[in-house]
């Protein structure tokens, strides 16, 4: 008796030391498939923390978005970690309503260096406040159909060359192959002006709000566009339609721009039958970009704020974290150290042997920062539209940018 | 005409008349005058508790400008700034084109094919009523996830279903010479995505407006169409004299929910067109420029001040079309 | 309608009965494809020309689903809980407010049902943040009642009864009834109610669609996977680059059944409405 007692007695003691404290949840607010991600690092976590639960709340990635403004609006019903995709990130970011990870207790400032250069800028708002801290990147690749090149007698030096090869070299692929080099001739607009940036320009507006797109990187990407499309090189085809997909899987689209992450779905599901027939390489003429991007932020108003770091912290700066989702959804790790691993030296069987992530890897250090700007999605709109009457209506060029920047001139200075 | 039709609910009333009747005549009389105040007490009492406060709201918010994400508190007061920004803007007016266009091509359809296909439905097919009322009906049900995926395979340029028909098509000799003779980009060319949304917005409601006809025709007694029979008028004559008339109530509500309908269309030209509208904004309309305004343009307040702007024009065209319909005949 | 002898008659009769076949074919080609996709790999879904038939992968997409939304069952239940109380309260308070307006003559009438259509003039998203906030000072997020109590009293269901009991059931009626000395609520019930089965059928369908797939509301309201809905459910799913389309289709074909069982069980409420014989004599 007394022995059981004396038993009880002790555990009630570690009790209140805290050794069995209750239950807490986090939650985390996500979309497919950075979901997918914190759902299979739970149990890492659990190891570390495991009087700590994750609770995952997923939504499709507008919702996810459209609820998160929602809920940044009235300050009310914030999850305590906050999945932001680079897309919606200046905008939380400007708004100052996600705490700023440099101050104390967070003090990131000394991770800066850890992860890829171009992200921290991303995600840091005009007032110098880091608002997430990131945890994978989209490096920019030219994925090209190595059987369709050589069938035309090119190498791939001719398609990255330069932008005027690239599209000489498509005519060439027309002639001998009747495949198209590229799904859209928009694709090749939106990369042209992302690059020959100055010191100090966005894409659209340089620092003192001026408005860029009568500059000559939009009129040559104008240009190239056009002449993509009057020489028929573009199959007019939106991303992620049927039509795109089906597209690769016949061959008819010889070349596709756009993030690292696509080798993936190529392989998954997009193309599988065409394995071995693929190759990445370098955005043309010497560019690189990068496609999206996924943070993770602490709004203002959350709760937790302490686990919710710690959290952060597991899922960004931890190197097995990062790999595994490389390897489990492509997702790019934006901490360096990840970047280290034997499984970029893999040669990938999809893409004929071809070490493709070394490529990537190699690529990430020369993205450039670009400046994200408060009216950017109304400049993309506008240059969008005004790109459609070019090549649809035959419209003039010169009068297009014109045209376009009165238009953002106009809604800009609201 | 005054007596009680034989109906089962006429059993019901068993009430010793006389007694009813001296007993309580006061509150009877009473009942009669505030009875229907107690009845749409239910929607008022809603819509002030949940649709007053929204619209309230919606009102204060098309006179601020800011960001939302950073808070309510954060916004700023700028009178009707939205309002005239919103009047001078041509993405509005380009809008306004696209919705009225694609509210008139999908719309007048929709009950110019629904109205015949309702009687002929109520009189022709006896056994195949349900099957036939529940195909044409399925579409209003289907997942716009699916309709999304299935109009873009058909719409396809060089692999979808629609064009390889009409290719083929185009090889019969007189027939074929108004045919286009090379397959046509719908999704990708301003002139074809118009008609595109507007084929889908048709398929999608000519079923729920044949539905509502047929609940309406189901009122007009029997009796009409025998006595018209006998008097030896053609099944187009009891058409066109007994069903279409008195068909009228339903005509003008159904008229006007496609009007208000057609005005606020959303969904189907932001799923076809991923969100952006398409080629030039053409299947672009007014409520999806709304919503592009609020959540990718970060700009609510003109966004509100678009949907009280919307909210006039339809307002406007509800009118419009209750006179019209008065001004030819019954009232509704 | 009997048949005419005459052949041209005959001709365009069955013109008529092959156009409406022909139309309903494509109504249906949608609906059938969702079905089929359910049945296949995403990467044949996402070929042209589409898989016509079906395929095997069914198994397969039910236990992706599974996966990437273990909770499609408990959502479900809730989907279905929500919109049958939201159905049978929208046709208890829209046949009522129908009637009122049908019925009878009142002060305010007019202005009063003007109020009612300029409701429908709303766009939905916009009231997105203003119901998050009503919703949460009742708290009531993450509650069903949250969706299934504001839209109970519709506009369109509103007009929809109006037209239908203006139309279908003659004032004298009630004027009878009420000399007789029924109570007005006893008139509504008793002996309108009944004479509207049609209309309500239409109505009922209606709502439990509308409810059973819209999303916007219980996107503001649900916060949490466990209180979400079918629609909710399902998109949580979809990720602009990588979804897993024949789980989507797999879910969205189970989501589809309840409203065709519906449809089938209400249209025969409105076949029974005719025989129930015709109102005016």
């Amino acid at each position: 008796m007394n022995a059981i007692f004396r038993f009880l007695g002790a555990a009630a003691a570690l009790c209140a030391a805290g050794l069995c404290q209750a239950q807490t949840t986090l939650t985390v607010a996500a979309f497919p498939s950075v979901d997918k991600i914190v759902k299979s690092a739970i149990p890492a976590w659990k190891k570390l923390h495991p009087d700590v639960d994750i609770k995952v709340v997923a939504r499709e990635f507008a919702d996810h978005h459209n609820a998160m403004i929602t809920s940044l609006a009235t300050g009310t019903g914030l999850p305590d970690v906050m999945a932001v995709e680079l897309g919606f990130l200046g905008r939380f970011a400007e708004a100052r309503t996600l705490d700023d990870l440099n101050q104390p207790p967070y003090l990131a400032a000394q991770y800066h260096k850890r992860f890829v250069a171009f992200t921290i800028g991303q995600a840091t708002n005009q007032a110098g406040e880091l608002a997430a801290l990131p945890t994978d990147i989209g490096p920019g690749t030219l994925f090209y159909r190595d059987d369709i090149l050589k069938k035309a007698g090119l190498a791939e030096a001719d398609l990255t060359r330069s932008w005027e090869s690239y599209v000489e070299a498509g005519k060439k692929i027309k002639a001998a192959t009747g495949a198209y080099l590229l799904a859209n001739a928009t694709d090749i607009q939106r990369i042209v002006i992302r690059t020959g940036l100055k010191e100090g320009e966005g894409v659209f507006f340089d620092k003192n709000n001026k408005v860029l797109v009568e500059s000559p990187r939009f009129v040559r990407s104008f240009e190239m566009a056009r002449a993509v499309r009057e020489a028929k090189l573009d199959a007019k085809i939106g991303a992620w339609s049927n039509e795109w997909s089906e597209g690769f899987k016949r061959g008819t689209v010889a070349t596709q721009m756009m993030g690292a992450w696509l080798g993936g779905h190529l392989q998954n599901w997009l193309a599988p039958g065409t394995r071995g027939l693929w190759r990445a390489a370098n955005l043309p003429a010497g560019s690189y970009g990068s496609w999206g991007g996924t943070f993770y932020a602490i709004p203002k108003k959350g709760a937790n704020k302490a686990l919710a770091w710690e959290f952060i912290k597991f899922m960004t700066l931890n190197k097995d974290n990062q790999l595994a989702g490389f390897k489990a959804e492509d997702a790019f790790p934006a901490l360096i150290e990840a970047q280290n691993d034997a499984f970029y030296d893999e040669p990938v069987p999809f893409f004929g042997g071809q070490k493709v992530r070394l490529l990537w890897r190699d690529a990430v250090p020369r993205i450039p920062a670009l400046d994200v700007a408060k009216h950017d999605a109304v400049a993309e709109e506008v240059i969008s539209t005004e790109l459609d009457k070019v090549l649809d209506q035959n419209k003039d060029i010169a009068t297009a940018l014109a045209d376009a920047r009165a238009l953002i001139e106009r809604r800009s200075r609201r | 005409m005054t007596s009680l039709p034989h109906s089962h609910a006429a059993g019901a009333l068993r009430l010793p008349t006389t007694q009813r009747r001296w007993g309580r005549p006061w509150q009877t009389w009473q009942a009669w005058k505030w009875a229907p105040y107690v009845f749409i007490s239910p929607f008022f009492i809603l819509f002030l508790v949940f649709g007053l406060f929204p619209l309230l709201f919606s009102m204060w918010l098309s006179f601020q400008s800011g960001s939302i994400s950073a808070g309510l508190a954060s916004l700023e007061f700028v009178g009707w700034e939205n309002y005239a920004f919103a009047l001078g803007d041509e993405w509005l007016w380009k809008s306004l084109y696209n919705t009225l266009w694609l509210g008139l091509v999908s719309g007048a359809p929709q009950h110019l094919v629904a109205i015949p296909l309702a009687a002929f439905i109520h009189t022709g097919f006896t056994r195949w009523r349900n099957l036939v009322l529940g195909a044409y009906f399925l579409p209003y049900i289907t997942s716009t996830v699916a309709i999304a995926l299935i109009f873009t395979t058909l719409l396809s340029t060089d692999f979808g279903v629609i064009n390889q028909g009409l290719q083929q098509l185009a090889r019969i000799p007189v027939l074929g010479a108004w045919l286009p003779q090379e397959p046509l980009n719908w999704m990708g060319r301003a002139e074809t995505i118009k008609p595109a949304v507007a084929m889908v917005v048709f398929w999608r409601y000519v079923g729920f407006n044949t539905v509502l006809y047929l609940a309406a025709m189901q009122t007009i007694p029997k009796d009409l169409y025998e006595a018209a029979t006998m008097d030896g008028a053609t099944p187009l004559q009891q058409f066109r004299h007994i069903t279409l008339p008195l068909l009228r109530p339903m005509m003008v509500m159904g008229v006007t929910l496609s009007v208000i309908g057609g005005l606020q269309l959303f969904e189907e030209p932001f799923i076809l067109t991923g969100g952006r509208g398409g080629t030039n904004q053409s299947a672009m309309t007014t409520a999806m420029y709304m919503f592009r305004t609020a959540f990718e343009f970060n700009e609510w307040g003109t966004a509100s001040a678009i949907s009280w702007l919307l909210f006039l024009c339809i307002a406007l065209l509800t009118w419009l079309t209750g006179r019209a319909f008065a001004r030819g005949g019954m009232e509704s | 309608m009997s048949l005419t002898r005459n052949p041209v008659a005959a001709m365009s009769r069955a013109t008529a009965y092959a156009t409406v076949a022909i139309g309903a074919l494509l109504m249906l080609a949608p609906f059938y494809f969702m079905f089929v996709f359910a049945t296949h790999s995403r990467s044949d879904i996402f070929s042209l020309p589409p898989p016509l038939w079906f395929g095997d992968a069914l198994a397969t997409n039910l236990r992706l689903l599974q996966d990437v939304v273990p909770l499609f069952w408990r959502n479900f239940g809730t989907s279905v809980y929500v919109a049958l109380v939201a159905t049978a309260l929208s046709l208890f308070f829209c046949s009522l407010a129908g009637f009122a307006f049908a019925m009878y003559e009142f002060r305010f009438k007019r202005a009063a049902f003007a109020m009612v259509m300029a409701t429908l003039l709303l766009p939905p998203f916009l009231g997105m943040i203003p119901t998050f906030m009503i919703m949460d000072a009742f708290g009531w997020l993450d509650r069903p009642i949250a969706l299934y109590l504001p839209g109970a009293a519709g506009a369109f269901g509103i007009y929809l009864m109006r037209q239908y009991i203006a139309s279908a059931i003659p004032r004298e009626l009630v004027e009878a009834a009420r000399m007789d000395g029924c109570g007005e609520f006893r008139i509504y019930w008793n002996i309108v109610l009944p004479l509207t089965t049609p209309a309500l059928g239409t109505l009922g369908l209606i709502s439990f669609i509308a409810s059973w797939n819209s999303f916007l509301g219980p996107l503001v309201v649900m916060r949490s996977m466990e209180a979400y809905t079918l629609p909710l459910a399902l998109r949580s799913m979809q990720s602009p680059v990588n979804t897993e389309w024949g789980a989507v289709m797999a879910g969205s074909a189970l989501a589809v059944l309840p409203l065709l069982l519906l449809f089938m069980l209400s249209s025969r409420r409105l076949i029974a409405g005719l025989t129930a014989g015709a109102v005016k004599s």
